[in-house]
């Protein structure tokens, strides 16, 4: 039997394909709110994907080639000063790596790019079993290993863990190959948004006319869950993990002391993907702030001033992070960046998406 | 930039309608009631009753309960980082206890955002997420019911291994063309798996042993099924088709590895585990070679703790069901009524309620899972030959629904069944057969149009 609701439903639709029918109405047939396709929403996803999305892991992709390039200088002149360039390199590949970690979706988690580039912990007894062997360590063996033998923990072990006296002919020939595959993943995550034959970017562009993303709004639902999903993780899981258990073996990027860069990233990944701007790279766009600024332009700004003070929350923790969480004095920082990270996520998801959703 | 939205006008344009809406349905509402429906799900049923959200994108399946108690939310958070543990070559600090055989070293690297896993295997680009079970007609079960081991390898291949041990086999998945036509002449393409399993010695698994891929299954609502009372699903049994639909579907009786008992089986795509807690303890062990309180393998000590495998167990108890896609189109309600007229709910079954769980949240919840977690012989197609317990090697237990039109937003593109090979939801319905071979011949008798509409109900689930 219908059910009341079921004919209702049915009844609206009906009543609404006669009043809007022949209107040339692009509807996307579901999902997130559905209706028809609208240029300002467009706009704000052609941004995301073209100012924001795009450019991030092109940035990637450049700084794993220098990073690459540091280390083989490195291995062809281990130097103090060769050390640290490569470090440098490294923390510079960091950026747009971090950055992009406020879109976790698509080419990056269905096609294994994520653990590639970022698996944490590093496998250390087997690197140094693979380190010990004779195994030929040539890029194609080092990518075929485990997703921990790899990546940039693993180079980031290599580059940090040691002094460069302690690097013999083994590590080097390994960091190469890692640094190689990095640059290989990089630029495959690249090529997966903006070429090949179904570029990612261009499926997230055509929201409304694909099951991926089944309605335009769906598509700007994707990229508020994206910045919830990292604000949520360096509040409640970055932060909160090694603080929680006072464990500095659970902090991420340790060996470079780099993890309150990697958080403050994190944060600037979900402000582009807020503003459609990456002002680093000097584009600016359309975004969801305008959107929002439309109907509650206090709240457009107050998203972004929140989001903002995330980040300088964050930087504000003494550093290096691994040292903050067992002190006593870096406490009260250490939770004031856990609350701003919380405050952005409670405003993002309880007063941005439902005015999204509108 | 401003943008002109026609708020106001649409606002006051939906009272509108909703006013006329209210007077014809009300009087409609009872010529449907005369003219018997067609067996319509409930749409005022959510489909994890309160645990639902309204989320439709990629990260959907990895939203908590939305019935969570403050403390429970606390422990489901606990729960997706352990889900998401990395487990890495013991000696070590962080998460130890990899291996020295394992097809994959997270939770999570195989259920891709907690949906279902893609049928890769190797360890080139994207790595084992499925994996082959095997047993030995032969050999001796280890349990009671159980499937007889292959000496060296157990039931289940692990194809990779920690450095300097070998895996038991490398597994090649490849696919073989097959073609077809619908009785209107419109052809469709389907794919059958072919696979090669070299042995680490180099040679060819042995011809007589039983083979079956399986992908991983989407986390979500497991909870809640967990929930259903056992007599609920013996109730939907049929085992003789005493009621002539041509419909049988059995309970599973699998072993209960901590009670030592025979019970019903209700999760994996024959329906062999009787819970969550032992699904988990043993993908932990089988999986990622992590040996647990519950089951030590062959290691000499648990690699992880009690707690740990409580919090994960209660993470995929706690995972919300998404809540349908809103649609004004028509043909979702169309392609509704088309899933029922032709039978599919008789398996698919749409409403079920919980009964009595540990966890308050999922008690007494009336849910839409479209599956009656019973075995059902659906064809020579999809028979893998090979027994799991009760499960005869042409059944499989009914696939929940819920949520699968978001397959494609999560995981970036479609593979269904146990072994991933239907590419579409419809290549999906084509592999039908057994018990639901009539279901299937309707949808294909059915005009282009109709059973477009029907994949259109199913990708607003």
């Amino acid at each position: 039997m219908l059910s009341k609701k079921g004919i209702l439903v049915t009844i609206v639709s009906i009543l609404f394909v006669l009043s809007c029918g022949g209107g040339g109405s692009d509807d996307s047939g579901g999902g997130g709110g559905g209706g028809t396709n609208d240029e300002f929403i467009q706009s704000i996803i052609d941004d995301y994907v073209d100012n924001v999305v795009i450019p991030t892991y092109d940035h990637l992709r450049e700084r794993s080639a220098t990073l690459r390039e540091a280390c083989e200088a490195l291995e062809a002149d281990p130097t103090e000063e060769s050390l640290e360039a490569a470090r440098e390199a490294w923390f510079a590949a960091r950026i747009p790596w971090e950055q992009s970690e406020s879109w976790l979706f698509g080419p990056v988690d269905f096609k294994g790019h994520d653990p590639a580039l970022d698996s944490w912990p590093v496998n250390r007894t087997d690197l140094d079993a693979v380190l010990s062997s004779d195994a030929e360590l040539t890029e194609e063996f080092v990518g075929n290993l485990d997703p921990t033998l790899k990546g940039f923990h693993t180079a980031e072990y290599l580059l940090f863990a040691f002094d460069v006296d302690e690097l013999g002919a083994r590590e080097f020939e390994y960091l190469i190959s890692v640094v190689r595959d990095i640059e290989s993943t990089s630029e495959e995550l690249y090529t997966d948004w903006a070429g090949g034959d179904e570029p990612f970017g261009e499926i997230m562009k055509g929201a409304g006319n694909n099951s991926v993303f089944p309605s335009q709004v769906s598509a700007l639902e994707q990229i508020i869950e994206g910045m919830s999903i990292i604000l949520d993780e360096v509040a409640n899981g970055k932060i909160a993990e090694p603080f929680d258990n006072q464990d500095v073996e659970a902090v991420e990027s340790q060996f470079s002391f780099n993890s309150r860069q990697d958080f403050a990233n994190d944060v600037r990944g979900a402000l582009h993907a807020y503003t459609g701007d990456h002002p680093g790279l000097g584009l600016i766009g359309t975004g969801l702030d305008e959107l929002v600024a439309e109907s509650d332009p206090e709240l457009a700004q107050r998203m972004e001033d929140e989001i903002n003070d995330a980040i300088d929350a964050i930087l504000a923790i003494p550093q290096p992070f691994r040292d903050a969480i067992l002190d006593p004095d870096a406490a009260d920082e250490i939770v004031a960046a856990q609350e701003a990270c919380r405050q952005a996520f409670d405003t993002l998801n309880n007063e941005v998406l439902p005015v999204i959703q509108q | 930039m401003i943008h002109t939205g026609e708020t106001v006008p649409g606002n006051f344009y939906k009272q509108f309608v909703s006013f006329f809406v209210f007077i014809i349905a009300a009087a409609l509402l009872l010529a449907a009631c005369d003219s018997g429906g067609s067996g319509e799900t409930d749409t005022t049923v959510k489909a994890g009753g309160d645990t639902s959200v309204d989320n439709r994108t990629s990260f959907a399946f990895e939203e908590p309960a939305a019935n969570l108690s403050e403390e429970s939310l606390i422990k489901h958070t606990l729960g997706d980082a352990t889900f998401g543990d990395v487990f890495v070559t013991p000696p070590a600090v962080v998460n130890p206890g990899l291996g020295p055989l394992f097809n994959n070293v997270s939770c999570e690297s195989c259920h891709i955002k907690n949906g279902r896993g893609l049928p890769e295997f190797g360890n080139t680009g994207l790595r084992s997420m499925a994996l082959v079970r095997v047993s030995d007609p032969e050999g001796t079960p280890t349990v009671q019911g159980g499937n007889p081991p292959v000496e060296g390898i157990g039931n289940q291949i692990q194809d990779h291994a920690t450095f300097g041990f070998e895996p038991e086999a490398d597994v090649t998945l490849e696919w073989e063309e097959v073609t077809g036509t619908y009785p209107d002449g419109t052809p469709y393409n389907l794919r059958r798996p072919v696979l090669t399993i070299v042995l680490a010695n180099g040679e060819p698994l042995g011809s007589n042993i039983l083979t079956s891929v399986r992908i991983p299954p989407p986390v979500i609502g497991l909870g809640l099924l967990e929930a259903v009372p056992e007599e609920e699903i013996l109730a939907m049994a049929d085992p003789g088709d005493e009621d002539g639909d041509g419909i049988s579907g059995r309970p599973n009786m699998v072993w209960n590895n901590i009670k030592q008992t025979t019970e019903i089986g209700r999760f994996g795509h024959k329906a062999s585990m009787p819970n969550l807690r032992q699904q988990a303890a043993t993908a932990y062990i089988e999986d990622m070679g992590v040996s647990s309180p519950d089951i030590l393998g062959n290691e000499p000590a648990p690699e992880i703790d009690e707690e740990t495998l409580e919090l994960t167990t209660f993470y995929t108890q706690t995972l919300a069901v998404p809540l349908r896609a809103e649609t004004d189109d028509p043909d979702v309600p169309r392609g509704e009524s088309i899933f029922f007229d032709l039978g599919c709910s008789l398996c698919h079954a749409s409403v079920m309620e919980t009964g009595d769980h540990e966890l308050s949240e999922l008690r007494n919840q009336v849910i839409q899972p479209f599956t009656d977690l019973l075995l059902h012989d659906m064809g020579e197609g999809l028979a893998d030959h090979r027994r799991d317990f009760q499960a005869t090697g042409r059944e499989w237990r009914t696939a929940p629904l819920w949520a699968i039109g978001l397959t494609v937003t999560v995981l970036g593109q479609q593979n269904y069944l146990h072994d991933g090979r239907a590419r579409t939801l419809e290549e999906a319905i084509l592999w039908h057969g057994g018990e639901a071979e009539n279901a299937k011949d309707g949808f294909m008798n059915l005009p282009k149009g109709e059973r477009d509409k029907l994949i259109k109900f199913l990708s607003s689930l």
